[in-house]
């Protein structure tokens, strides 16, 4: 019979299993509150190791919806925010949460809808009026319903139609992301409201058109902030800021203006800088 | 080792299933506690082992530190691994080093018969064969104290009546201290040095055996003992197994007569007296008839009178 | 059709060696992998004293362990946030967005099975057994362990069961981890990053990842556990 006791074999064994996952939170680190679309559309992927070569400094990037992401800048969980909400965000830089904001880039929003456009959106004369087609059709209409910025982008449009979107019938909430929206929103033969990266990105597994874009209302601008050190003990304000001002060097803005350029021969976002966008690249 | 109970009590549910004043168990002998089914032979002696919650008091040689026991529990339990893998664990729980565990193996197997199977895997021993390897783990560790539960339950035939000779030889020459239970007064006699008898959880007689089967202190210890106990004017008669034979002696009674048969070969009469089902050897009378009263009696010595019992 | 794409993509995937897959897949067995560890270490001798003792709060225990196996693993990882936050009271060890935190909210939800299952499995042994290796004077440990070879099958249907649960599990996973690449994504949230992409064929081939790994560590257990027998 074997007969030694396994504890010390087995203390070791975790301890060996625990240190090869890796080291913590290094001081040389910062937690990115930002949004799914960044995430899903493979931007951060290209942005965050760039960061990382140049800086040394580690960006953890924490993909939630806008509103998740300004929650956790409120409550100090995280050092800097990438999110495009800018009615929540005016509220979080007044309340003192956010500062040094910059614009970084924009897109824009998309309207879309099945290809036979039974709510003939494709004739709105502007987002307002797209809406109130589809409120009057009475077709199904998928929401974010996340908090998230696109989701706060379509509460107010409804409410420049004058339209309580709580009693719209064809009008349903997803509760996620914003790819999960547009798959419902395609499989439903619904309408919904989306960014243009993660529309694009997604746009070949979906039976989705763009039915309404263009107007100045459907701007979507994606802000960087650092979460105000003063208020949050605990932020690494210093490397927020470095990452917030990386975000606007001409290197991160050319990437971003070539991004998506080659997979998708257009690009998904529009960098904030305009030299960056008469010249992509790295 | 000598083992001094007192003040014990073991409550279980509300109920009260063991409660002993003093108990004395004497040093280097084998005693048997003896009683029926549920008397509580088996929860004094976990209470021995410790294993038992209970109140009072378990000292050994006058000291609350228990010794190194041997326990053989009535279902024999082992671990994987071969009978003598099982031993050898056993004896180097209790200390003994790798050179003498071999012959203590070796010896104790031999006692109960089982040195063909030392290489079984001990889950896959018969009954009879468990019990043995069971008690032979017991044997070897020759502890100061051997806890043994119902030591020949599944063991029967020739091996039993062997084992009932050489089981007290053998843990009497280990020096040791055996407290055994069972609930077979034949049993018992043939193992006891002394004998407790545990009846309901209280101890009805404690002593040398020898006394205590031929002068059953009380009526209910007589009758588990086997004895015809009659009940007379203000108290009771307990007549020893076996003492009463058909015909005038020194304290008689009368039967009446169900049927006459043979019992060990000898011609026996079958009946009542007083209501109470007897059987009195027959001798050289003619055998009577049923339904007929016939005068039986047995020897003063072999016949007690409880009185106030019933 | 996607789903074969998927699976067929997922030995290719494999055939190939490609790194990052196996970067994750290594990821996801040192985290999984090191909490039932922790799991088994805490929970096998609570399962232990549960089946083998009685002691005021048992019941209280045992109640508690059999809710914890229903707990749904994204509740865990909300409560493991909300303590490892910045703001929460262990903000300080900085360890949300760590592997350490998915261990640790993995540990959470694996427990209760492991409890659970170490339990049963002691609770099949006869009670005679424990019993007599304290009489015979094996020390606690020895007898834990004694006792844990003879329960074996079980204890190896709760290793089965624990990391069986956590491998797969994805809300606390998400939670607690953050999906980072190269630190904290996992099979189960690299699937849910694919799948939101719309890179469906590979979502599928991580999931055949993930199934495989699953099926290999049960075979490999149930081997030790039929040689065992």
């Amino acid at each position: 019979m074997r007969l030694r006791t396994p504890a010390p074999l087995v203390a070791v064994l975790a301890l060996a299993l625990l240190s090869a996952c890796g080291s913590g939170g290094s001081s040389r680190t910062i937690i990115v509150a930002t949004t799914t679309s960044i995430q899903d559309s493979g931007l951060l992927d290209v942005l965050l190791p760039a960061f990382e070569t140049q800086t040394g400094i580690r960006a953890k990037a924490i993909a939630v919806g806008s509103g998740a992401a300004i929650a956790m800048a409120a409550r100090g969980d995280a050092d800097a925010v990438f999110v495009h909400d800018p009615k929540a965000e005016a509220q979080a830089v007044a309340a003192g949460d956010l500062v040094d904001g910059v614009l970084v880039m924009t897109n824009d929003f998309l309207i879309v809808g099945p290809p036979d456009d039974p709510a003939q959106v494709r004739a709105a004369r502007d987002a307002a009026d797209a809406f109130r087609r589809i409120a009057v059709a009475g077709v199904p209409f998928v929401s974010r319903g996340d908090n998230s910025g696109t989701h706060a982008k379509e509460l107010t449009l409804w409410t420049a139609v004058g339209v309580d979107p709580s009693t719209l019938s064809g009008r349903l909430e997803s509760g996620q992301g914003m790819g999960a929206t547009l798959t419902i929103a395609s499989e439903r033969r619904a309408y919904t409201l989306t960014d243009r990266a993660t529309y694009t990105v997604l746009r070949a597994t979906l039976a989705l058109e763009p039915l309404f874009q263009g107007d100045a209302e459907l701007v979507n601008p994606y802000h960087a902030y650092v979460v105000n050190p003063e208020r949050h003990r605990g932020v690494r304000a210093d490397l927020a800021r470095a990452f917030v001002r990386f975000l606007v060097s001409p290197e991160a803005q050319r990437a971003i203006a070539a991004f998506g350029l080659e997979r998708y021969g257009e690009p998904l976002f529009v960098p904030a800088d305009p030299r960056a966008r008469e010249e992509p690249g790295r | 080792m000598r083992v001094e109970i007192a003040d014990l009590e073991v409550v279980r549910a509300g109920r009260t299933v063991l409660a002993l004043e003093r108990l004395v168990i004497g040093s280097g002998r084998v005693t048997v506690v003896l009683g029926p089914n549920g008397a509580g032979k088996t929860t004094l002696l976990r209470a021995v082992a410790g294993l038992e919650r209970c109140r009072g008091s378990v000292t050994f040689d006058g000291r609350p530190v228990r010794p190194r026991l041997a326990v053989a529990f009535q279902r024999p339990v082992f671990l994987r691994g071969t009978v003598r893998a099982n031993l050898a664990l056993a004896l180097e729980l209790a200390g003994i080093s790798p050179a003498d565990r071999e012959a203590r193996i070796a010896e104790a197997a031999g006692v109960l018969g089982i040195t063909a199977l030392l290489e079984r895997p001990a889950s896959r021993l018969s009954a009879g064969e468990a019990q043995r390897a069971n008690l032979a783990r017991a044997l070897a560790l020759r502890a100061p104290v051997t806890l043994l539960d119902e030591p020949l339950a599944g063991i029967d035939g020739p091996a039993r009546r062997e084992l009932l000779g050489a089981l007290p030889a053998a843990f009497r020459a280990g020096g040791g201290t055996v407290i055994a239970v069972t609930h077979d007064p034949a049993e018992a006699a043939l193992l006891a040095d002394d004998l407790v008898v545990l009846l309901d959880g209280r101890v009805h007689a404690a002593g040398p055996a020898a006394e205590i089967l031929s002068a059953p202190p009380d009526a209910e210890t007589a009758s588990f003992l086997g004895w015809d106990t009659i009940p007379g004017e203000g108290g009771v008669w307990a007549i020893a197994p076996g003492a009463l034979r058909v015909g005038r002696g020194e304290v008689a009674f009368s039967l009446a007569v169900e049927r006459a048969t043979v019992v060990g070969g000898s011609p026996v009469v079958l009946g009542r007296i007083a209501g109470v089902p007897c059987l009195a050897r027959l001798g050289e009378a003619p055998p009577p008839a049923p339904g007929e009263t016939v005068s039986v009696s047995a020897p003063r010595s072999a016949v007690r009178w409880f009185p106030g019992s019933r | 059709m996607t789903l074969w794409d998927g699976v067929v993509d997922a030995f290719r995937l494999l055939g190939r060696g490609d790194p990052y897959l196996l970067d994750v897949v290594r990821r996801t067995v040192l985290v999984s992998g090191a909490a039932t560890v922790l799991a088994l270490v805490g929970g096998v001798p609570l399962g232990y004293l549960l089946a083998r003792t009685r002691w005021p709060g048992r019941a209280l225990i045992l109640a508690a362990v059999h809710t914890g196996m229903g707990l749904p693993p994204v509740i865990v990882g909300l409560v493991f946030y909300l303590l490892l936050a910045r703001s929460g009271p262990l903000g300080r060890l900085e360890l949300l967005y760590t592997p350490q935190a998915m261990v640790a909210a993995q540990v959470a939800i694996a427990a209760p099975l492991v409890v659970s299952f170490a339990a049963a499995a002691f609770q099949s042994l006869p009670d005679e057994l424990g019993d007599l290796l304290h009489v015979l004077g094996a020390g606690r440990m020895r007898r834990l362990w004694l006792l844990a070879r003879e329960a074996r099958l079980g204890l190896l249907a709760a290793v089965m069961a624990g990391f069986g649960a956590i491998v797969s599990e994805v809300g606390a996973a998400l939670t607690v981890g953050g999906n980072l690449d190269g630190s904290t994504r996992v099979l189960t949230t690299a699937i849910v990053l694919e799948a939101s992409r719309g890179e469906y064929a590979r979502a599928i081939a991580f999931g055949t990842v993930l199934l495989l790994l699953v099926l290999g560590t049960n075979l490999i257990l149930t081997a030790a556990q039929q040689r065992g027998r």
